[in-house]
């Protein structure tokens, strides 16, 4: 087990009457980049909040490194962490800040200003030593709360949407250095954020969140290609979903009625129990709807582009299908793109393994 | 546009109150600088001088400044634990302030007379240390500087507590959470953090009792001796009992200075010492 491994086990929290977190396991390897993703409320942050400390969680355990942290305070646990506002002292300058937890330890001044100096110089601050909080910009204070959390050297690095307050371009910077800087130190971090596109960006793994739960923990690949619900599926990318009835079940496949379409759909493909007469969802993502002739075994239809968005290197259409409206992302430069117009009627295709069927919703 | 430009217009009569606030305020201003120099008949420095001249006189004004300025000190350290008390205990907050501020409901006079029950020469203070055969006549607490100082702080301190507790109530908690995750224990959080941010609410205290308790007449003259007197309770008796208004005014000038004169040595001392927290 590598350094910074932390174990969550049958987490649950209340405030008041209100459950945030209800039985949640997980386990956060040593060394990776992990993601709390999930709308606001879905306590992500609680669960940050429990793994540093700051709460007690109302049952279950947390352990760091195999070491359980009932009862031990922030202060004394393996980890640092940056505040959705940062939280830098203001009275403080860039040096006194970075150096803040080396003085609490009492170490000697040299040892000091020689990692405050290999800190700062990692965040990229070099020469801002003496400056003010006040006289930094958003994206510099946000290296300065990251040196600062950073130069204990803790096993774990807790982030709390510390991007939230940047815009897009700064924003997209600081994801790329974040990341090369969490290679670098081989720390693990834990980062909280709602938008599943930094989630996707930063992360070795993502973790799922909504209502107290945790939905899906995988690969930002395989939380992409296989969620887990159709939550996941409607929370990370663009979706189409369409309603069904399952009519048969197979040793291969299940075969699904959509409208007046029949689809069998690989058993591989298949979420949750699916039993002959029930009600079920097939998702597909907009880049797996096909242009043009269908290949064997897809659904094919007829459909309508109601709205037509050229993205540079994509298409974007909205079609009206008998089945519903369906959503096509296609690379631009492909000969059935390139004759899309609004109000024309095409032809399009799903093959039936892109198909992911939620059972029993 | 057009509420933008004729709103100004239809609401300036509401500073007219103000403008006869300040006119008034000018007014007597204008009025306590006439007396001071118009002696008589004529422009006279004769109460300037006799001020610079008699070393009684610079008693008075040595104790006005040594006594506020203990006043100040007591107060602020009085009422620091006061207002970090009630800065923590968010849910008692309002009950414990009304229980500071308690005493101001009370009439000033009756609150020193409660003093002079408490502290006079059979007050239940020296009775009850009599009773214990701790001393074995009462202690001098009152009629005297000691008197002065106990009064005019228990009459301040509310006003040290709340400048202290306004700064206190601006400071982010996570502020405390980040010195936490980086290995500060709570002393070690409020020395390096709590503390500095929250002086300039102690140095307005401060400002404050310093200033209030160098015009003080009341207190000084029920719970001062005598022949302790203060600034304020000369002006008192040359207006009342001697109505020599000329005197009075250059009494007032000076006290003035000399509040102005401590006020910004406070300042240097405040920007000496307090880190600008510029966010």
């Amino acid at each position: 087990m590598s350094r910074g491994t932390i174990q969550v086990a049958g987490i649950g929290k209340e405030f008041g009457p209100t459950t945030v977190l209800d039985r949640v396991d997980l386990t956060i390897d040593g060394g990776s980049f992990v993601t709390l993703l999930g709308p606001s409320g879905c306590g992500k942050t609680t669960l940050l909040r429990l793994i540093a400390g700051f709460l007690e969680p109302s049952r279950g355990t947390i352990a760091i490194d195999g070491a359980s942290m009932q009862g031990v305070p922030p202060r004394r646990r393996p980890l640092g962490m940056v505040f959705q506002n940062l939280a830098l002292f203001p009275h403080l300058d860039v040096f006194e800040n970075v150096a803040y937890g080396m003085r609490i330890r009492g170490l000697a001044a040299a040892e000091i200003s020689g990692r405050v100096s290999k800190f700062l110089g990692l965040v990229g601050l070099t020469g801002f030593e003496r400056r003010r909080i006040g006289q930094l910009s958003g994206g510099q204070k946000q290296r300065v709360a990251l040196a600062r959390s950073l130069a204990l050297e803790p096993a774990i690095l807790l982030l709390d949407e510390p991007l939230s307050a940047l815009d897009l371009q700064l924003r997209r910077q600081l994801q790329v250095e974040l990341k090369s800087i969490q290679r670098q130190l081989a720390t693990t971090f834990v980062f909280v954020t709602h938008d599943q596109e930094e989630a996707t960006m930063l992360s070795d793994t993502i973790v799922v969140m909504n209502g107290g739960h945790v939905q899906q923990v995988g690969t930002p690949g395989e939380i992409y290609r296989r969620p887990a619900s159709p939550f996941v599926a409607r929370f990370v990318g663009d979706i189409n979903m369409l309603d069904g009835r399952i009519e048969a079940i197979d040793a291969t496949s299940v075969s699904v009625a959509v409208g007046d379409r029949r689809i069998a759909v690989p058993r591989a493909s298949v979420v949750g129990t699916a039993a002959t007469g029930r009600a079920c969802q097939l998702a597909c993502r907009p880049e797996s709807v096909r242009l043009g002739e269908a290949p064997a075994n897809a659904l094919s239809i007829e459909a309508r582009v109601s709205a037509l968005h050229r993205l540079g290197p994509t298409v974007k259409a909205v079609l009206d299908t008998p089945l519903g409206p369906l959503t096509a992302l296609a690379m631009a430069d492909t000969p059935h793109a390139a004759e899309l117009a609004e109000g024309k009627t095409v032809r399009l295709a799903v093959p039936s393994d892109t198909f992911t069927l939620f059972a029993s919703t | 546009m057009r509420s933008t430009t004729s709103a100004p217009k239809s609401l300036g009569w509401l500073l007219l109150p103000a403008l006869l606030v300040l006119a008034l305020f000018l007014g007597s201003v204008a009025l306590l600088l006439f007396h001071a120099f118009w002696v008589k008949d004529g422009f006279s420095l004769i109460y300037f001088r006799q001020i610079l001249d008699r070393a009684d006189y610079h008693e008075v004004f040595l104790r006005t400044v040594s006594i506020s300025s203990i006043v100040a000190v007591a107060s602020a350290v009085l009422a620091y634990p006061i207002a970090l008390l009630l800065w923590r205990l968010p849910r008692w907050r309002n009950l414990l302030l009304v229980i500071v501020l308690v005493p101001w409901l009370v009439s000033l006079v009756v609150r020193t007379y409660g003093w002079l029950v408490i502290l006079g020469p059979k007050g239940f203070l020296n009775e009850t240390l009599k009773w214990a055969g701790v001393i074995q006549s009462p202690l001098p607490l009152i009629f005297n500087d000691l008197g002065v100082v106990i009064g005019l702080t228990h009459v301040l301190m509310p006003f040290a507590v709340i400048a202290t507790l306004s700064v206190l109530l601006q400071i982010d908690n996570r502020l405390e959470e980040a010195s936490e995750s980086l290995g500060a224990g709570g002393f070690e959080t409020w020395r390096r953090v709590v503390l500095p941010l929250s002086l300039p609410g102690v140095f307005t205290g401060l400002g404050i009792t310093f200033l209030t308790s160098m015009g003080a007449i009341v207190t000084p003259i029920l719970l001062g001796g005598i022949r302790q007197k203060m600034a304020g309770t000369q002006i008192y008796q040359e207006v009342v009992y001697n109505f020599n208004m000329s005197k009075a005014s250059a009494w007032a000038i000076c006290l003035l200075l000399l509040s102005g004169l401590g006020l910004a040595l406070l300042r240097m001392l405040e920007a000496a010492l307090v880190p600008k927290a510029d966010r």
